[in-house]
């Protein structure tokens, strides 16, 4: 304790002050090598022609020229990445936050309700729901075959370059459960007194829900609007499992294209440098979306941390 | 207090240590180990030649400590049975090695294997595709010779494994070649009966899409050929290229590319006609059955194909799928007077023995069982196409293993003789390209003279 009390008075540290680093050392350790080491290393991969295997050959910034200017591929996956966010992050927003109003209510069963709701995120990414996705809009799937039930012309979800892309944002949003639960948690953090005092003056349920409820949530909202911009950006797995990035590269997202580069074409140092352009991006929306938080979102706190 | 601190740096050197163990692994023990391997090595070869007997190699085997072995492949479940029961009647004859399997689809195999090699990380025994190895052979020096190890080779044909494909690689033999492949035609003959269409004697492309109309003139619901846009590019644009061009596409001695625009475009043309003559479905429809799943296109399934081009190893699986109706090869179109076949007839994989393994002399053992034991190769029958040694070939005839269409499509595939791809042409990227330029023709994004143009562009890129 003593000791303790005289660390914090002094300005340097003391030999004992730095055990505390040993306290830190799994954290520290796996930090610096399974999370720094590799990001340096492809920020350097990305200056070289590195092929699987051989060793790297410094081409300064040769690799970023050929991606601006002479992958075709690039721009298309690019275009294609920013489409797919564009669907898929409004789209989960309204949907979970649609679902998370509705769930907010004292019903009976209501916590079971919850939780099938709460279900396909439970899946996550995985795999297996992807091939699910596949199986149910395939040309003879059970989606199809629904539409013929219905006496409805048939759809090449998977085959037609128009709807292959929105397929693949379906499944992204059909995943809306923990953006939802957090919705569902703001929701019940919006004092009551706001809507008495709003129901006394006569406020319709519309306008209480645009002019209470939302400006209410909006921490929550910016919050979830970040984290699936930054899992949008990076999306992967459903367009290659469902697609493989096709017909017509017409859900060649940069992340499969970045994929295909280092894995299939075992150019790493390529691919490191998409993996920078990915990294890039991510970063600037990020803060583009931080600078326009002060104008629209509320901290009961005042934003004090 | 101090006696806390001194645990607490125990652990921390103990987690150091789990981790360097897992990253430094990969690139150093191997290097070290090599040498004395490599005596271990010629060692268990004297036993082998000096006597053949199983009972003489287990005694000396079970003297030796436990060895752990990781055997990797790609293929279906008749595959995987096959090869785990022989991985088993291994281990009971060796009781001191555990061969641990790693099998599953083709999807992402490839990726998944340069990764680890590149990481010193694949198992001691991989299967690979032999237009792959070529650029993994390139890229390091990831495999052992066989002969280097002791294998014994006599059961197979030479003239066979010395070809580059089959795995010899400047005298050395990087692979061993899993059975004779090539493409194939598999026609449906209770439907060809039908409608009256005879494969048996030989052809030009040209009459494919004659007979594809006559298909569509019996039943508009029914198509010629089942097809997805990797199979148009590797069986039907190689072939036809290669027929035209008479050679393969690419010249890597001279580091051009052989094939001219009009040829190319030429092939494309024809693509093109087959999509629009209704001789293969629509690329709308062929990309839900991408890849190696030809076998679940449920028109497939419901027998509303008459035939399919697909690989002689595939054939049992697409005839698995739809087990109803009778089957036979047929003869592949071949362009009259064409110097240069085009269809190859080769390895559908080969099996090599990575460097990073610690035990490459028990490895080579077990291939040495794999290839050479009259057990296996009764169990492994034709789960990886017609075996590649004459004495297996026999065995499975005599057993009836052996399916009519295999054989018959073996024999037409060797008849053929065309060349293998060239290395440049193999790679993935080459067929990526081509694979684009036929999905770009099949939903009419481009016309052939277009698609023949990008396409060499991009194929230029890949020349040094």
């Amino acid at each position: 304790m003593k000791s303790a009390k005289s660390g914090v008075k002094k300005t340097g540290y003391r030999k004992r002050d730095y055990q505390a680093f040993i306290y830190i050392a799994p954290w520290l350790i796996g930090f610096l090598v399974l999370q720094l080491y590799p990001f340096m290393m492809s920020l350097f991969y990305s200056f070289n022609n590195y092929t699987v295997g051989a060793v790297p050959e410094w081409v300064g910034l040769k690799n970023y020229v050929k991606l601006f200017t002479q992958d075709t591929e690039f721009w298309n996956s690019l275009k294609v990445t920013i489409v797919y966010t564009l669907y898929t992050v409004p789209g989960k927003l309204i949907m979970a936050l649609a679902v998370a109003v509705f769930l907010n209510r004292d019903i009976k069963g209501i916590n079971l309700i919850r939780t099938l709701y709460y279900i396909p995120s439970l899946f996550g990414g995985s795999v297996a729901i992807a091939i699910l996705w596949k199986l149910m809009f395939l040309e003879n799937g059970l989606m199809n075959a629904f539409l013929q039930a219905l006496s409805l012309p048939t759809i090449s979800f998977l085959g037609d370059t128009r709807y292959a892309l929105k397929t693949i944002c379906s499944l992204e949003i059909w995943q809306f459960g923990s953006s939802m639960v957090m919705f569902l948690a703001a929701l019940k953090q919006v004092p009551r007194s706001l809507y008495e005092a709003a129901q006394i003056d006569g406020g319709g349920k519309i306008r209480i829900f645009f002019t209470i409820t939302i400006p209410q949530i909006t921490s929550i909202i910016f919050f979830n609007l970040i984290m699936q911009v930054i899992q949008a950006l990076q999306n992967f797995t459903s367009a290659f499992v469902i697609t493989n990035g096709g017909p017509m590269k017409s859900t060649y997202v940069l992340g499969m294209k970045l994929y295909k580069e280092g894995f299939s074409n075992f150019k790493m140092g390529y691919a490191s440098s998409i993996s920078w352009v990915v990294f890039t991006i991510i970063l600037v929306v990020s803060l583009l979306l931080f600078r326009s938080s002060s104008a629209w979102v509320y901290y009961e706190d005042q934003g004090d941390f | 207090m101090k006696k806390k601190a001194l645990t607490l740096i125990l652990s921390l050197s103990m987690t150091a240590a789990l981790l360097a163990g897992c990253g430094g692994g990969s690139d150093e023990q191997p290097s070290q180990d090599a040498a004395p391997q490599d005596t271990a090595s010629s060692d268990s070869n004297a036993d082998n030649s000096a006597d053949n007997s199983e009972a003489e190699t287990a005694q000396t085997a079970s003297d030796e400590e436990q060895i752990t072995l990781r055997f990797a492949w790609w293929g279906g479940d008749e595959r995987a049975e096959a090869t785990l029961a022989v991985i088993e009647q291994f281990e009971a004859l060796h009781p001191n090695i555990t061969i641990e399997a790693e099998y599953g689809g083709n999807d992402g195999y490839h990726d998944k294997l340069a990764t680890s090699l590149a990481s010193g990380t694949a198992a001691d025994i991989v299967q690979v595709d032999p237009e792959t190895f070529p650029t993994y052979v390139a890229a390091g020096d990831y495999f052992y010779d066989y002969a280097e190890l002791g294998m014994d080779m006599s059961n197979f044909d030479e003239a066979y494994i010395s070809l580059e494909i089959n795995g010899r690689y400047n005298g050395s033999q990087l692979g061993l070649p899993s059975g004779i492949s090539g493409a194939g035609l598999l026609v449906n003959k209770t439907l060809a009966d039908e409608i009256g269409l005879d494969f048996t004697q030989p052809y030009d492309w040209d009459d494919l899409i004659e007979m594809g109309k006559k298909v569509k003139e019996y039943d508009p619901d029914l198509y010629l050929m089942s097809m997805n846009k990797e199979y148009i590019a590797n069986l039907i644009v190689f072939n036809y290229g290669k027929q035209l061009a008479g050679g393969t596409f690419a010249d890597p001695d001279n580091n051009q590319i052989r094939i001219t625009k009009e040829q190319l475009e030429e092939v494309y043309t024809y693509v093109k006609k087959l999509f629009d003559e209704g001789v293969i479905p629509p690329a709308s429809y062929q990309a839900s059955y991408s890849g190696d799943e030809l076998q679940n296109d449920t028109n497939w399934i419901e027998g509303n194909y008459v035939a399919t081009f697909t690989y002689i190893s595939t054939m049992d699986v697409m005839v698995a799928a739809n087990p109803d109706v009778e089957y036979y090869a047929g003869q592949i179109p071949k362009l009259d007077g064409a110097a240069e076949a085009g269809w190859a007839s080769n390895t559908p994989q080969v099996f090599a023995i990575t460097k990073t393994s610690e035990h490459p002399e028990a490895a080579a053992e077990f291939m040495d069982y794999f290839f050479n034991n009259e057990t296996a190769m009764e169990t492994l029958g034709t789960t990886r196409s017609v075996p590649p040694t004459e004495k297996a070939r026999q065995i499975c005839s005599d057993n009836g293993i052996l399916t009519e269409w295999t054989m018959e499509g073996a024999n037409i595939a060797a008849a053929m003789g065309g060349t293998p791809n060239d290395k440049i042409s193999s790679t993935n990227e080459a067929k990526e390209i081509l694979f684009d330029a036929v999905e770009s023709i099949g939903y009419g994004a481009k016309d052939p003279a277009t698609a023949a143009e990008d396409t060499l562009n991009l194929l230029s890129g890949l020349l040094d």
